[in-house]
């Protein structure tokens, strides 16, 4: 045979699978679908529709096989499987996404350590049994020290001491534990976690803190800022001007003397009417000791003095 | 509104957490619903369209008072109970005989809907063909220029699509593509095929478009069973046979999608890690990731030539300077002048 004839056997098999159109068509091998976007011919439609449409059909689904059959395939029990790439066409879902799952408190921990999660097996390797036993519940081996047949107890033990009580005991402590930070991870996937609202000390450490910047005269301009705290608003400084008329001068001048010449109403100020300041003064002479420490001094210093 | 249900067994807990949203949807349900006046036409289509869909369909035999277009609160209740995204509701009356409701749901709400008027039908059983297995996927073939330029036409692509063939898979066996369900549309009359996308979008939402339903082409559903013919190639050559059922359908009402529920339905699960480092998301050549999860890259060095290669220098490899010349001439020059010289040398 001639190797031209092989090659005219070959084209005309090729042609038997090639289908030729105007516009070439669309093929979502994802969703084993075809789309034919050439315009229908109205002759060969009103003539016979029938054979016209499964005339169309067929280079259609020629086309779509043609693509099936060059895709990859992998292997599987009941023979090969034709791996299908992603659809391109969009369907809407019938149901929305899944939300993520919101992570417990150890999971934000962990990623943000980086701590690798690794899954714990049910079972325990028990060396006395020789065999698997389950790491917790029906003879778990959790319970292992309180259903021992001997346990060490300490030397200073009270008489009543019940090791198998107290390992129990432990044990329920943790569960108890655990209950409870399972509750608070709910709770805080809820949204409604403990730290939502601020606490009340923070509310009263934020209303100092203004109080404060207020009382000096740069309004707290100058002050040091702490970490996170925040700009204050609406607080400005007020300054009188200048020039007021005499009355309104006068009349505030009088109101500092009227403070001045009032009751002190503070009970520290009431002290007496002494111009000394008597707690000042025994704060200066005893360095700061106090009034006792002072005393303790003099009396001290006199009977040295006797003695000699 | 259903109540919400809190499972009291694991049982149940297994069976809600089943119809919980997933990433990668399960097969879409299909409820057939009988309207009050369906018809024996319509009946019979129906019962021939579940036959196609089966396993995934639940046929409402019973008259039920439903009009989807004035109240969908019945097909919501339905969607819910049933866990179905997908509905045919088929009812007859003298202003629009032998009418069929395609709705399709979007978390157990209404989504979008199309109404369609049965003209012709041949049943499955009327071809006297093998029929392909039920449950096997079919293949889908959409012919005209409307299903990528008319609103209307894409919709109903769509939800044939989604009906039939909207689950995302990432396999096949090719021996088990039994079937095609062909979709070719009328002549696109000559105002629509110049205007285009124009004059559609001004039908709002139940929009009854009787003047524009007109000009909109006959739909011709068709189904028929592929034969593979061996064709000496590895492609093989397509036959098909028809096996019914077919249907001639006109468009009636439709309800759009409204766009705020469409762009969340049309949503995409995030790419895995593992996947866009394969290269889904965008293009990466020459990384793959194995089978422990490590990515490898491949790279590509250019041959080495060895000829410039500096050894070591020895006096005795030097080579003397015209016998050098020669050497050269002959491995690297062209034939014609290390022949000449060759010649010249004889000489």
């Amino acid at each position: 045979m001639d190797v031209s004839e092989i090659l005219a056997e070959h084209a005309r098999k090729e042609q038997a699978v090639i289908v030729e159109k105007e516009v070439p068509l669309e093929v979502d091998a994802g969703f084993l679908t075809v789309t034919d976007p050439n315009p229908i011919d109205e002759e060969s439609y009103k003539a016979n529709l029938e054979e016209y449409l499964q005339s169309t059909a067929r280079d259609g689904v020629q086309v779509l096989i043609s693509a099936l059959f060059s895709l990859p395939t992998t292997s599987s029990p009941d023979g090969p499987l034709a791996q299908l790439p992603p659809p391109t066409t969009q369907i809407p879902r019938a149901k929305p996404l899944p939300k993520p799952k919101p992570l417990t408190k150890w999971e934000q921990f962990a990623n943000a350590k980086g701590i690798s999660h690794s899954k714990k097996d049910k079972k325990v390797w028990d060396e006395e049994k020789q065999d698997w036993v389950n790491r917790w519940g029906w003879k778990g081996a959790n319970k292992a020290a309180e259903e021992q047949w001997l346990s060490e107890v300490p030397m200073n033990a009270d008489i009543d001491f019940d090791p198998a009580k107290k390992a129990r005991d432990e044990r329920k402590a943790r569960v108890a534990k655990n209950e409870k930070q399972q509750e608070k991870n709910l709770l805080r996937a809820q949204g409604a976690g403990p730290s939502s609202a601020p606490p009340e000390r923070k509310r009263e450490i934020d209303r100092t803190l203004a109080t404060t910047r207020v009382s000096t005269a740069s309004m707290g301009r100058f002050d040091k800022k702490l970490e996170g705290e925040k700009k204050l608003k609406g607080v400005k400084r007020k300054f009188e001007s200048t020039e007021v008329s005499s009355e309104k001068e006068k009349s505030q001048n009088l109101s500092i003397l009227s403070k001045l010449d009032r009751e002190p109403t503070t009970k520290k100020a009431k002290g007496g009417e002494a111009v000394l300041n008597v707690r000042k003064a025994v704060r200066a002479a005893s360095k700061g000791k106090g009034s006792a420490a002072l005393a303790r001094d003099s009396n001290a210093k006199k009977g040295k003095k006797g003695k000699r | 509104m259903l109540r919400t249900i809190k499972p009291k067994n694991a049982r149940s807990k297994r069976a809600l957490k089943a119809r919980e949203s997933k990433e990668v949807e399960d097969p879409r349900t299909a409820i057939f619903v009988r309207g009050t006046n369906a018809g024996e036409k319509v009946q019979n289509v129906m019962q021939e369209l579940m036959a196609l869909k089966r396993p995934y369909a639940i046929s409402f035999s019973k008259k039920n008072t439903v009009r989807p277009f004035e109240d969908p609160a019945s097909l919501e209740f339905w969607a819910q109970k049933n866990d179905a995204s997908l509905f045919v509701v088929g009812q007859s009356n003298k202003k629009r005989p032998d009418g069929m409701t395609f709705v399709r749901m979007f978390d157990n709400r209404v989504l979008d809907m199309l109404e369609v008027g049965v003209e012709n039908f041949v049943s499955m059983r009327e071809f006297k063909t093998p029929k392909a297995t039920p449950g096997h996927k079919p293949l889908m073939h959409f012919a005209s220029e409307l299903f990528t330029t008319h609103p209307r036409l894409q919709q109903l692509k769509s939800l044939l699509l989604t009906f039939f063939n909207g689950e995302e898979i990432d396999g096949i066996h090719l021996a088990g593509l039994e079937h095609v369900i062909s979709v070719t549309l009328g002549p696109t009359p000559p105002s629509l095929s110049s205007t285009g996308t124009a004059t559609t979008t001004l039908g709002g939402p139940t929009g009854d478009l009787q003047p524009q339903g007109e000009a909109l082409p006959k739909v011709h559903i068709r189904a028929y069973t592929i034969r593979l013919l061996a064709s000496g190639t590895k492609v093989p050559r397509v036959e098909l046979t028809p096996m019914g059922p077919s249907l001639d359908l006109t468009l009636r009402r439709h309800q759009d999608a409204d766009a705020e529920v469409l762009k969340q339905a049309l949503r995409r699960p995030k790419l895995k890690k593992q996947d866009v480092a394969k290269g889904l998301g965008k293009k990466r050549k020459n990384l793959e990731v194995d089978e422990m999860g490590d990515l490898r890259g491949r790279i590509h060095v250019e041959k080495q030539d060895l000829s410039k290669l500096q050894t070591r220098k020895m006096k005795g490899l030097k080579a003397v300077r015209g016998e050098a010349m020669d050497v050269d001439e002959e491995s690297a020059g062209d034939e014609h002048t290390s022949s000449e010289r060759k010649r010249r040398r004889t000489d």
